[in-house]
């Protein structure tokens, strides 16, 4: 009987509305462009209702308070591109055009590096169809979670890949221009009227403007053959990547194309490390690839080399959010997004700096608890963020 | 003893005079005794510091207007040694709390004045580099690096223990082997080499454009050995070979050291019954001599006066004043045995004794060898002729000499002298025997350093089974000092580290999770254990393309939960003293070498950049 009790409490505060939270620190980044000093912001059913001065007075007193102290609060990164370990289920082998496949379906809540995303201070990730497809198929947003993770939002972008890796000797195509055609075929053929079925429907949000894409591309000519086809259907191309992508600065600046970076090393060429600099400075959106330790270093690393970090803080997160269309609910802590934020003891972009806290949703999923206090008005004991 | 007269040493004499009276030139590097600055004028400003330069203003200097009269005066200090005084908003002397609004004198090569601006006495004439904003540390010290490495020497697998690397270091192309660009003024390079022992690592000093330059007297300064098994996963009968190796090197090292001993001891007894023999013989050459009436030159010296080796050579087996060191071996000259010997017993610089022309009767004596030289040979040849003369008058007979073949050590018989067959045989001591030496192993040599403690031992030792390993083996051979190398699973031995009294150098100090099955540990975390138990321990990039990461390693190790200035200890004074050359460099005090970082923010943000670069007070670099 008496183990029954604490989880028969555990299920009833389940239910039970969440308490809002008040988060207070000494920095707010609520975007890259907008940091509060002495900032706060309200969260409300696991999303910020209201920021700095818009936190009416009242929901304030009822709200229970992380006090964060001196801490820096920032939104919580968003993993690039990535199949979180899981390659062999985010790649149908044996076709090699499938764009309405969807990536969501082979998400697996548990899988490890999806739990690893917190320690780094991810909150997010894009879960993508691998880049042995030419055409992998529908991206999702995933998000790690004290009870597992979720789908945020299904069928977010779509993945092509002109890389070596989707070119197969097996099957159709083995050859880049082989590639370039289908997909060119494709596209053509989603903007007849009479054309029909879930992939033609999935190429024709694309060319409507309402789905973004994705597409692998490593070498020049690889590049190349991506922004003649965004060129030729109308549509503003992420090249995911993109290793030469500093020879092909001026049309990716023209073309209003963004990229993924591959993760950066202390040992890569000087250019190598200074073309994100470069690329702020052209307006080229960006962001990193890679595991989230590497993301972050590579962030760090670009620093080290003259980014800004603005827009480096932007490439942890709101710039991937952007580029994939999901800014509306992550990469940010404005009004409407979900509550995920992290809280360092300092800069992020400082590797003196350490991970204290970790929020999803308003949950805390990594970290310790920063100081909370219950509302003066309120003698709720839920715990800050435990819901 | 006779002061050569050759004008050839006569002139090196001179020549060694002129060093002498020019020491106080080279001595003028030094700081000077006294603490009293030599103003210097504007004419003086070192290259490349003009007056106008930004940032960099001439302290008053009233005796300026008489600048050139003193400026002719003898030992007055070149232009390159007029002190350079650094201000900057932020000192970290690193001995001691940041100084705000500090100052940094230099003086030639080394610190003179640490110290808050106005409470140091800044030298009249100095060049002032200002840096309001600006924060000075003592240059970095990488405690392993492969810089200056090429790829054969970083994957040499057949290097052993006699391996210096030193030899091999030059400088490289890359990029990130400019150490001096990222604010490294030392550095200890060594390889990660498939080798069991891999050799002795150096310390260097980076200079400008990716050049070096060995620090002196340690371009031999740590053994290196592997006791890891890698990421491979191995057995444990696997790793126990692998202690076993590592412990048996250690084998017969005794040995191998009385075999010197012994020799040495050989030595002297040979150079004793030699001098027996060569005094027996002049002593009877004189008896001999003396009632045919033939007065020899050195005729009233005392008995084996005219024989160099018993008279004007200094005693003891050594060289004489111009032999060279290991000249030990005599040998029965002009048989070509003598070898590198050749200034042995004779005593270098030594005149052939006066009368001693070889009788007219002997056969032509062969030519000495090529490495009997000047002075020395001349005696060697004198002492031999005066024997062999002895030999050749003894009246007594003599047994016909025994067919002889080469001795052992390589020596040719006793040399005949053209004495006439059929002579009595000598009553006196026999030729002593050259002892022969033992062979040298360098491996064994660099061994017998570790345990005299002239050379520490740096083992490369990743899991705590390997860690132990390497313990047990520190106290089976009491190892004086012992260095872990990537030691990513130390934090959980700390405490035995502190007991033992072992330092750590930790590497791949970054939030990047390492391969398996390594991921479990920490590394970012791993100085703040080692700093708890009171493990010595330096941070080092392990690699020449993290040259520029050095700093941010240290931050990591900050988020790992060590205190900042326990990071910056990390990469400046405790590598030093792991080094041994912490009464150098290390940290930012009077008399140490001027090894200076300027950055135009805190070292361990990310966006830092390397403003000057000081080696020795020289500009290694400087932001264009």
């Amino acid at each position: 009987m008496r183990a029954l009790l604490p989880s028969t409490l555990l299920a009833l505060a389940a239910t039970l509305p969440a308490q809002d939270l008040l988060v207070r620190a000494k920095t707010v980044v609520v975007a890259p462009d907008t940091v509060l000093t002495d900032g706060r912001f309200l969260v409300r059913d696991g999303k910020v209702a209201y920021v700095g001065s818009d936190v009416p007075a009242d929901a304030a007193a009822k709200a229970t308070v992380v006090d964060c102290g001196d801490a820096v609060v920032v939104p919580g990164f968003v993993l690039a591109p990535t199949t979180l370990g899981r390659d062999g289920d985010l790649a149908e082998g044996a076709l090699p055009f499938t764009p309405d496949l969807r990536a969501a379906e082979a998400f697996d809540p548990w899988q490890d590096e999806l739990a690893k995303l917190p320690r780094a201070g991810f909150t997010a990730a894009v879960l993508a169809p691998s880049p042995r497809n030419l055409a992998g198929g529908l991206g999702a947003l995933v998000k790690p979670g004290a009870t597992g993770g979720r789908v945020a939002t299904a069928d977010l972008h779509l993945a092509l890949s002109l890389t070596a890796a989707a070119r197969n000797p097996e099957r159709p195509p083995t050859s880049l221009m082989g590639g370039v055609d289908l997909l060119r075929s494709a596209f053509a053929q989603a903007k007849s009227a009479a054309a029909a079925g879930p992939d033609v429907a999935v190429l024709r949000d694309v060319l409507q403007g309402g789905r973004k894409v994705a597409i692998a591309a490593d070498t020049l000519v690889e590049l190349q053959a991506a922004l003649d086809l965004a060129r030729d259907f109308g549509f503003e191309p992420v090249l995911v990547g993109a290793r030469d992508a500093d020879k092909a600065l001026p049309r990716l600046v023209a073309q209003r194309a963004a990229v993924v970076l591959a993760p950066l090393a202390p040992e890569m060429r000087r250019a190598q490390l200074e073309l994100p600099a470069r690329f702020a400075e052209a307006g080229v959106p960006f962001c990193f690839s890679g595991n989230p330790e590497q993301t972050r270093l590579s962030a760090v690393l670009a620093v080290r080399h003259g980014l800004d970090r603005q827009t480096a803080w932007a490439a942890l997160g709101r710039a991937t959010a952007t580029m994939f269309g999901a800014a509306g609910q992550v990469g940010a802590l404005r009004q409407g997004c979900a509550a995920d934020f992290a809280v360092w003891s300092g800069d992020p972009l400082d590797l003196g700096s350490s991970l204290r806290a970790v929020y999803v949703d308003g949950a805390r999923v990594h970290g310790g608890q920063p100081s909370a206090a219950a509302p003066a008005a309120s003698s709720s004991s839920t715990a800050a963020g435990g819901r | 003893m006779r002061i050569p007269r050759s004008p050839s040493l006569l002139g090196a004499s001179l020549c060694a005079l002129g060093l002498l009276l020019a020491a106080p030139a080279v001595r003028a590097q030094e700081p000077p005794p006294a603490p009293a600055p030599t103003p210097a004028p504007a004419e003086q400003r070192p290259a490349g510091q003009p007056a106008g330069q930004p940032g960099e203003q001439p302290a008053a200097d009233p005796g300026a207007v008489d600048a050139p009269r003193r400026q002719r005066r003898p030992g007055r200090l070149p232009p390159g040694f007029a002190p350079l005084v650094l201000e900057a908003g932020h000192v970290h002397p690193v001995t001691g709390p940041a100084i705000e609004n500090g100052v940094v004198v230099v003086r030639g090569e080394r610190i003179v004045a640490v110290g808050k601006k106005g409470e140091v006495e800044v030298p009249q004439g100095a060049i002032v580099r200002s840096f309001p904003t600006g924060h000075v540390y003592p240059g970095l010290i990488d405690a392993a690096t492969d810089a200056y490495t090429d790829g054969s020497l970083r994957s040499d697998g057949g290097a052993d223990g006699g391996t210096s690397f030193a030899d091999d270091l030059r400088k490289q192309e890359a990029r990130f082997h400019d150490l001096a660009a990222q604010g490294i003024t030392t550095a200890y390079v060594t390889v990660r080499s498939p080798a069991f022992v891999r050799g002795q690592g150096a310390i260097v000093r980076p200079k400008k454009d990716g050049a070096f330059e060995p620090w002196r007297d340690k371009e031999a300064t740590a053994l290196q050995m592997r006791l890891a098994s890698g990421t491979l996963m191995s057995h444990a009968l696997e790793r126990q070979q692998q202690f076993q190796q590592a412990d048996g090197l250690f084998e017969g090292l005794d040995e191998y050291r009385k075999s010197f001993t012994d020799h040495a001891d050989a030595l002297k007894k040979y150079d004793k019954e030699f001098a027996d023999y060569l005094a027996f013989h002049q002593k009877k050459k004189d008896g001999d001599k003396k009632p045919e009436g033939d007065k020899p030159a050195d005729a009233g010296k005392p008995a084996g006066a005219a024989a160099p080796a018993a008279g004007d050579a200094p005693a003891g087996p050594g060289p004489g004043p111009g032999g060279r060191p290991g000249g030990r071996r005599g040998g029965p000259g002009g048989q070509g045995g003598g070898g590198q010997g050749g200034g042995g017993q004779g005593g270098g610089g030594n005149e052939p004794p006066k009368g001693n022309e070889p009788p007219k009767n002997e056969p032509p004596k062969k030519d000495p060898p090529k490495q009997l030289e000047g002075a020395a040979a001349a005696a060697f040849e004198a002492a031999l002729a005066t024997l062999l003369d002895t030999i050749a008058q003894d009246p007594k007979p003599q047994d016909p000499p025994k067919p002889e073949g080469p001795k052992p050590d390589g020596q040719q018989p006793a040399p005949a002298g053209g004495a006439p067959a059929g002579e009595k045989k000598d009553e006196g001591p026999k030729r002593p025997t050259y002892p022969k030496p033992p062979q040298k192993d360098p491996q064994r040599d660099a061994l017998l350093k570790v345990l005299d403690g002239e050379l520490a031992l740096r083992v490369e030792a990743h899991r705590p089974d390997e860690l132990r390993a390497a313990l047990a083996l520190q106290q089976r051979r009491s190892i004086p000092l012992l260095v872990l190398e990537q030691a990513y699973g130390a934090g959980a031995l700390a405490d035995d580290l502190a007991k033992a009294g072992v330092s750590v150098v930790v590497t791949e100090c970054l939030p990047l999770t390492l391969a398996p099955p390594y991921d479990r540990f920490d590394v970012p975390a791993l100085p703040a254990k080692l700093a708890a138990a009171g493990v010595p321990f330096a941070i080092a990039t392990g690699r020449a393309s993290w040259s520029s990461l050095l700093p941010l390693q240290a931050a990591a190790a900050v988020a790992g939960g060590l205190p900042p200035a326990e990071a910056l200890r990390a990469i400046t004074l405790t590598p030093a003293e792991i080094l041994g050359v912490a009464k150098d460099t290390g940290s930012l005090q009077p008399g140490k070498y001027a090894d200076v970082l300027v950055t135009d923010r805190p070292l361990f943000q990310t966006d830092s950049r390397v403003l000057l670069v000081l080696g020795k007070g020289n500009a290694e670099y400087e932001v264009k």
